[in-house]
Formats: C-alpha cells, structure tokens, sequence
C-alpha cells in the first residue's frame, strides 16, 4: 500500500501544478479528497494491510494528504488575480450596536478599583444630609464664614432639634463623621465617591457633580502617609512618572490643610506653555481635626488621620486630557456627546 | 478670598532681593497662595488667596511679614521692616473731647483721636497711585487715608467729621429690631435688631459700625476737625449684620473674620503719622482707648516625639525654632518639651498642637516632606456592598446597546412628583424640587434626542429621593431606562435577557397605571415580590425602572443542571389564535402541560398564525414519535379548550 500512496501523492501533486483556475484546483480537491476520493477509499481499504504496519501506513496517508491540502493552498495563491475566485476583503464589517458607559462611571470605576488596592472600603451615606452632618462637626458652627465657600442648598423642611438643617451635601466631606459612627473604632479607610450639589452653574461648574473623598484613621498615621497615598494615586491614575507636592491651605475640618498640586503630564513640573508653573491643581487634603475625630467618638490623643476630597469630573478630564469645553455637557442629554465615550 | 497686594508697597516693609515671581512662589508654597502677576509699568501686582482664618494676610503687612519668614526655605535671604511710627500719643481711658460709653461684648476694643485743623484736598501722587494700582478710587486726603491704612495693615479705619457728633457723645450698642440708618452711599437700611451701632448725644444713628458710616456724620468738603476711629468688634455680629442687609462692604469682610486688638495701637500711630503729614491737622494728645479686657497671652505645649510621628519624619529642633520664630512666634525648649508662644495677631487661629506643626512644617518645607503608604490592619470589607452589582447592571445594559446617561436629580415641580421635597434656595424653578422617580427625566432626556430617527436606549441608576416625614428622605437607587423607535419586543427582550445574564426569575403581570398607555403595562415581579415596572408611555416610548436592592436580592446562585445525556426533541407548532389572546398566557399553556416540555419559545408571528418552537425531553431517554404525539395532543387540546386555538 506504500507504493500506491506515493503514486497517488505524486499524481496529485503534478496535477495540481499544471491548473490555471481555482475551479479545476476544487475538481482535483474533490478527486483527491473528496467524500468519495480517492484518498477516502485508500482510508477504507487499511484493514487490508496487516495490523503491524496499519499504523505507518495510516500515518503516510495523512502526511500525504497535508502535503496535497498545503500543495492546493499555495497553487490557489499563485493563481493570477483573474482565476481566482472573487472575494472582497474591503467590504466593511457589520459592527455589533453596543451601549456606552458615561464618562462619569468610568472615571468612578477606575478611581475605586485604585483605592480598592490600598484597602480603601466604599460605601454609601445620604446625597440629602443634615447640616450636623455636612458643617457642624467639621468643626463649622452655624455662622461661620468658612461655610460661603460651599454654595449649599437648604431643603425646605423644618429644622431638626439636634441635626440642623436639611443641605444637599455640597461635599463628601460629610461622611466623614458618619464612617467613624459606623466603623465606631479603627483601622479606617474610607473612599465615598458620590453626588455632590451646589448653587453654581457656569461652563466650568454644574449644581449637581461628583466627589471623592478619603479617609484613613489608625494609630501614627502622619503627613508622610498622606502624602505617600497621594504619590500612589498620581502614579497609578495619571502615570509612574507623576508626582505630588502639597501647600498650605485651609479647610475647618483638617488641621493642617493642603492644596494637592500633580505634575504636568506634558512637562513633568518643569513648566511648559499648557500648565505655566509645572503643577496643576487637584484639590484640598488634610490631616482631621481632632474636633472632627472626637465628633466621631474617636479618641483624639490615641488616633490621627487623613482625608482629601476632590472632584471626580476635574480630576478625569485632568488625566484623560479631554478638553470638554463646557462640563454641562456631561449631564446633557445629547446622543452626539455621549456616543463618544 | 483674593486680595491684590502691589510689590513696591510691599518692599516698604520686605527686605528682598527676590524677583516677584520669587516672592510669589515662596508664599505659594509656603503660605498663601498667588495666583497670579499683574505685571504694570512701576509695579507688580500679586492676587493673593487668603484663607478665612488669615485675617492677618489681607493687608500688606502680613503679607510681608509671611514672605519674610517663607523665602529662606526656598533660599532667599527676606526679612521684615518693621512698621515704625513718629507718633508719641498717650492712650487712655477718657479723654475730654470725645465721651464714649461702650458695650464691650460688641466692641472689645474702641479707640479714637481727634485730628483738628484737617484740610480737605487730593491725596499726593504716591498715594493715590498705589490705592488706584491695588484697585481703589482716590477721592480725598482723608478718606484716602483709611483706605490706605486698611490696605498697608489690614485694619480698617473711619473717620467721623467731629462737629457733626452732637453733644460730643458716642454710645456704643446693639441695634434695636426697626431702627433705620442711612449710610454713607444713601442707602437706607432698616435693621433687624443686634447690629452693631453708634448713636450721637442727640440719639442720631450716626454709624453702622464695622460695614458703613452713617451719612450723618460723613466727611464733607468743609471737614475741618476728624475724628480718627479704629476698633475691633465681635465678628458674630458684624457677618450677622452683613447676611441679614446683603451688605458688604471690604471692612465688614475683615471684621466678620475676627480681627487683632493688639493691632490698633499701630494703626491709630500710622493714621495719625498720616493725617499729620498729608492733612495739615494736629492730633490731640490723648487717644481715647477702652480696651477692658486685653486676650491673655497664649502658650502652647508639644513634643518632638508628638511632632516627629505628625509628620512622619524627625526634624531638628534648632530647624523647629528657627520656623517659629520668623512667623512671631517665640519657642522655648525644655528637653524634648517645646513650648509656644502665639503672637497676638495669631491668637484666634492657633488653638491646637497641629496648629503650630503646620507652621513648622510649612515654613521647613513641604516639599521636603517624604512619601510613606501607611502600614497597619486593613478595615472589614462591607458586608453588603451594592457596587460591583451596579456596574454589572450597567455593563449588562451597555451590551445590549444601552447608553447610559446622568440626569440632574433636581427636577421642575411638574416632575417631582407627589409630595417631593421642595429646595429653599432653589437656582431656579426647574431645578427647584429632589425628583421622587426617574421617569420625567428620562422621558424628557429622550424627547430631547426627537431628531434622532434610529433606535436608541438610555438608561440612568441614579437616587431618587422619597420624603419621610421628619427625617432625612428615603434615597432609593433605582434603574430606568427609555427606547426609542424600538419594537416592543424588541425593547422587552432586553428586560428578559437582563433578568436571565443577573439570573433573577422574572415575572410579567399586565396591570395598568399612570403615564403608561392602557394594557400596555406590565409589573416586573420576581417570588412575588415587586421590583418594578415596564411598558408603553403615553408619549409611545417604552419605559422600565426596577429597585435595585430588591433586583439584587432577587439574584438566585447559579446551579449546575445535568446535561441531558439524549438530545431533546424539536418541532414547531402553527398555531391560529383568536383575536385578543394573550400569548404569554398561551405559552404558559403549552409549558404547563407536560413536565417533558423543557422550553417554549414564539418565533414568528404571520396575521393570526404564531409559530411556537418546543422543546421535548426526557433526562434519561430518548423521546419516541409516539410519545411527542401524545403530549402535542394534550397541548392541542388545551390550547383549544383554553384559548379556541386552532392549528393552520
């Protein structure tokens, strides 16, 4: 049977040589290995051979029969454009519709997925707040003129004897005193990322927006660590290359307070034509009050810690380099913006 | 709040050789923030944010006072010129020209001077060249003066023409509710009650004290005897005043921020200087001063452990002093023991130890400061965490085509729904109710896309607020979402495929209500339990919402079925259904006949003619002909007798 396979082989081989069109290569696939090929009824006569050499001779057909499979495939490549069978690889493809995540979501998925990494837990605390909650044990009574800064909307309820009023929280801040009530002694380590509002509507500022906040409190924790967290943040969510550096600032709930500078991505803090000084602003850190520990029912004199709060929205377009000239656009209804993200 | 502070004026008290852009880095990094040059033709104007509790910042002084102690940590000598003035006035308790009876709650410290023989006219060139370059209008020699003193040093001064005081007589009180004063601008202001006042010895309202003078006693051209006024009040008060008029004024803007007593004895020196050169006047000898309770002096008590564990990095002590130091404050060291003492113009805003580490820190440098992730336990993970469920939710829906939007939750009244909680201060009517569903936004989302001829499906998971009587409102996370041009089967397929990929055995219940056109409705139910709702709107757009912690509980864990060891028998059944039969109920018909059939599936549907594919198997044997005729015998019967179904 050897004989005969090679002969076959061979026969084929030079019949494929001789072809001009891809309709005779097909006719020779078929004559060859067709369902009732010669190949096929070679297959169905190996009982003949004895059981010791069927093995070879079964592996000698299937070598034959690549070699004749190769053998079509290259001949059909040498065949001049005109012989061969039309295709048209240019046609364009019929895309699958798919959805789209907001800009906004994927910021939040991307900033939570870091933080998860450093054992940050997120949860979730009331978008409609007390002023207990939102100033008062941030260590901003009633009166104080720190709290202009916010712009806050007052909900038109009656006051609550002990809480205050009813605010839309114009920061995460306010659940700073809330994480500490339910996790009630530390290790803390909190990222609130949610809705924030405020009485501002310009290209740059929409009333409703998003924050997110951290919280770390344990024992020691010190200015280092924040600015440790801060670096790990720069690195991983703008690039290894991106550093922080920290300035004086002041907010009522952290003592000391900072304005958190990143890097230009384009110089690197050398300063360049897009960013001037090298640095562009993130937003406020701090080291908590002890007032504001104490409010949470944490020992002051045991316990420190750290918090910072920044826009989501900022800190994406900063990372993403997506020049949105009107940030109204993002909480828009328009199909053409949304698509194109 | 921004400032602008002129870089000459500044070098009347900075000794520097640093450029401006220097100046203003060192502060920037340092202490308060420039954030920007105004370079002019003589000058170079820095616009400085102070911070609320650096009241002593807003002037040059201060400023000149923090950019002497930040430059040596960015390596520039800088040191302060100390204000000095000729001035040599006693300071006492009554004086004979002027009778005073104050309430010192409200004013802890009241001082004046009378100033006679002022001649009225133009400042001199430097002075009102300076006041226009920092954004001020010259006017006269005297009120030009206050002006400038409340730039130069942060405090701010007033000046009452002399002879309009009848009697010689001030009382010092808080305003009675419906008292009316005119101030200097003619406005008329009628007050609410405990706003700071000064009534004349003819019980004249003659001052707003701390926001205007009153136009009473105004300087006028034919001033000839001044009365130069510096105080201090309670800044409760004075920021109570300004919210309840909508009044502000750049003096009530320092005084609501508490200022420094201790620092009118310089200012009222300098005012005089001033007057004295630029008037023609003579101060009298004697400046009237009540000033009862003078703060006590403040020390505070840290340790470099306390320091070196804050700040996570050990500093020296000689470097902890020398900080110290060049801001005012004095330092004393006993051991590891440091004790400090608070300048005056600092005793309102250093109260804590990390009060004073932040003066150290800042002024060593932050810069210099390392960068350590902090070791230590690892909070519990949230035994409930409802986020990787949102995500997936959305990343569902996003598959399916679904473009997900957020909406602004704060809605028109016409949107908001029953009883939704209305803001007190609202930006506007449309934006002036917390919405209690999702719908009217959505909706309105998708009219907004009308020009839009393919389909499309917008979905948002988002709060909505529920009130609950004298607490904070109920948030609910909810999904909707809205086709458009979208068959309705189409539109509900991705509903069933979304309850099939989470895995939540989903339940249709035809049942009308509001919004929605009738019998197009259906609740979404799984065990029972409702999780929400999908139709038909009105406006013809499909709309769907669920709860999302009810869709999430309603997850069931996925199980291993037995894969069937026989391939299940298929065959489609023509069927012609009379008009008005609901095929939901026919296709639960069939699955409810024998226990074999393992799916039921509408494929197409020609006039009257529905197409159903059924699926027939047995876990352990192959199904014969004759055993498929049986059970599509029992269908057929059913359907007939249930429905008056026929087969084609």
């Amino acid at each position: 049977m050897q004989e005969e396979v090679i002969n076959l082989k061979n026969e084929a081989l030079a019949q494929i040589m001789e072809v001009s069109s891809s309709e005779e290569l097909e006719n020779i696939r078929v004559i060859y290995l067709g369902r009732s090929g010669k190949f096929t009824s070679l297959i169905k006569r190996i009982k003949e051979v004895s059981p010791d050499k069927r093995k070879q001779a079964g592996m000698l057909i299937n070598e034959a029969k690549n070699t004749i499979v190769k053998a079509l495939a290259s001949q059909k490549n040498h065949l001049k454009e005109s012989a061969r069978v039309w295709f048209d690889p240019t046609v364009p493809g019929i895309e699958p519709s798919a959805g789209h995540l907001h800009l906004v979501t994927q910021a939040i998925e991307e900033i939570s997925t870091l933080f998860a990494q450093l054992g940050f837990v997120r949860n979730r605390y009331p978008e409609v707040e007390w002023d207990w909650y939102a100033f008062e044990t941030l260590n901003m009574p009633e009166g104080h003129p720190a709290r202009d800064e916010w712009e806050t909307f007052f909900v038109d309820t009656p006051t609550n004897p002990k809480f205050g009023q009813m605010v839309l929280t114009p920061h995460t801040s306010s659940a700073q005193v809330r994480e500490m009530q339910r996790v009630k002694s530390p290790p803390v380590r909190m990222i609130n990322i949610a809705k924030c509002y405020r009485r501002q509507i310009d290209t740059s500022h929409v009333p409703m927006f998003h924050q997110f906040e951290g919280l770390v409190i344990d024992k020691g924790i010190s200015i280092a660590n924040l600015k440790g967290t801060l670096d790990y943040f720069a690195r991983n969510f703008f690039g290894p290359e991106r550093k922080t550096r920290l300035r004086p600032f002041h907010f009522q709930f952290t003592e000391p307070s900072f304005e958190v500078d990143v890097t230009c991505g384009v110089c690197l803090g050398a300063g360049c034509k897009l960013c001037k000084s090298g640095w562009l602003e993130l937003g406020g850190a701090g080291m908590v009050h002890p007032k504001v520990l104490a409010s949470g029912g944490i020992d002051p004199r045991k316990y420190s810690g750290y918090a910072f709060g920044w826009g989501v929205e900022r800190t994406y377009m900063m990372k993403s380099g997506l020049k949105i000239p009107d940030i109204r656009l993002l909480y828009g209804s328009d199909l053409r913006f949304l698509r194109q993200f | 709040m921004n400032i602008t502070i002129s870089d000459n004026w500044l070098r009347d008290y900075l000794k520097t050789n640093a450029s401006p852009n220097k100046i203003a880095e060192a502060l920037s990094l340092s202490g308060p923030s420039v954030e920007k040059i105004t370079k002019l033709k003589d000058d170079s104007l820095y616009s400085i944010e102070v911070t609320t509790n650096r009241v002593d910042c807003m002037a040059v002084y201060g400023i000149a006072r923090e950019a002497s102690a930040a430059l040596p940590a960015h390596n520039v000598k800088g040191s302060l010129v100390p204000l000095k003035s000729k001035s040599r006035q006693r300071f006492a308790k009554t004086v004979n020209y002027l009778k005073a009876e104050v309430d010192a709650t409200l004013c802890p410290r009241f001082t004046a001077v009378l100033i006679k023989g002022v001649k009225i006219s133009a400042s001199p060139e430097w002075m009102s060249h300076r006041l226009q370059n920092v954004g001020v209008r010259p006017i006269n020699n005297v009120v030009d003066i206050s002006n400038y003193i409340m730039k130069e040093l942060g405090q701010p001064v007033h000046t009452f023409d002399y002879d309009k005081i009848l009697k010689g007589k001030m009382l010092l009180r808080a305003s009675r509710k419906g008292e009316v004063i005119t101030t200097l601008d003619d406005k008329k202001h009628a007050l609410r009650g405990g706003d700071i006042v000064i009534e004349d010895g003819k019980g004249r309202l003659i001052d707003l004290a701390g926001i205007m003078g009153g136009a009473l006693s105004a300087i006028d051209d034919n001033t000839k005897n001044v009365l130069l006024f510096v105080q201090t009040y309670n800044p409760v008060n004075i920021r109570r005043t300004t919210m309840s008029l909508a009044h502000r004024t750049e003096a009530s803007d320092i005084f609501e921020k508490g200022t420094d007593p201790e620092l009118i004895s310089l200012a009222i020196r300098r005012g005089i200087d001033l007057f004295e050169s630029l008037t023609g006047g003579k101060a009298e000898e004697t400046v009237l001063d009540i000033y009862p309770n003078p703060p006590q002096a403040k020390s505070i008590a840290l340790d470099l452990d306390f320091i070196s564990a804050f700040l996570g990095v050990v500093l020296p002590k000689l470097q902890i002093s020398k900080a110290l130091t060049s801001l005012g404050f004095e330092a004393s060291w006993r051991g590891k023991s440091l004790s400090v003492r608070v300048p005056s113009w600092r005793l309102k805003d250093i109260q804590i130890k990390e009060d004073i580490i932040e003066e150290i820190a800042r002024i060593w440098g932050y810069q210099k400061l390392p960068g350590i992730i902090m070791q230590g336990a690892l909070p519990e993970p949230l035994a409930d965490s409802p986020f990787s469920f949102e995500i997936k939710v959305k990343n569902v829906l996003r598959g399916f085509a679904g473009i997900e939007i957020y909406t602004l939750s704060l809605v028109a009244e016409s949107e908001a729904g029953q009883g939704a909680l209305q803001l007190a201060n609202p930006l506007g009517e449309d934006s002036s109710f917390l919405r209690t569903s999702l719908m009217p936004s959505l909706s309105r989302t998708a009219g907004e896309n009308a020009g839009m001829k393919e389909a499309f499906h917008l979905f948002e998971v988002s709060n909505v607020y529920l009130p609950r009587k004298g607490d904070l409102p109920q948030e609910k996370m909810m999904l909707a979402g809205i086709f458009a041009n979208t068959p309705y089967r189409q539109a509900k397929g991705v509903i069933e495929a979304l309850a099939r990929e989470l895995n939540v055995p989903l339940d249709f219940v035809p049942e009308d209500s509001r919004y929605f056109q009738p019998s197009q409705r259906l609740m979404l139910k799984s065990s029972n339990k409702l999780l929400g709702q999908f139709g038909v709107l009105e406006t013809g757009k499909i709309y769907y919402e669920f709860d999302m912690v009810l869709l999430k509980l309603s997850i069931l864990p996925k199980k291993y079925k037995e894969i069937p060891s026989h391939p299940a028998q298929i065959e489609d059944i023509t069927l012609v259904l009379p008009a008005k039969s609901r095929v939901g109920d026919v296709i639960e018909a069939i699955k409810s006949t024998s226990s074999l059939i393992t799916e039921v599936a509408l494929g197409t549907i020609y006039n009257d003619a529905y197409t159903f594919r059924i699926h027939y198997q047995h876990p352990e044997k192959t199904l014969t002909d004759s055993d498929i005729e049986k059970i599509r015998g029992n269908i057929l019967k059913n359907l007939k007798t249930q429905f008056g179904a026929v087969t084609k």
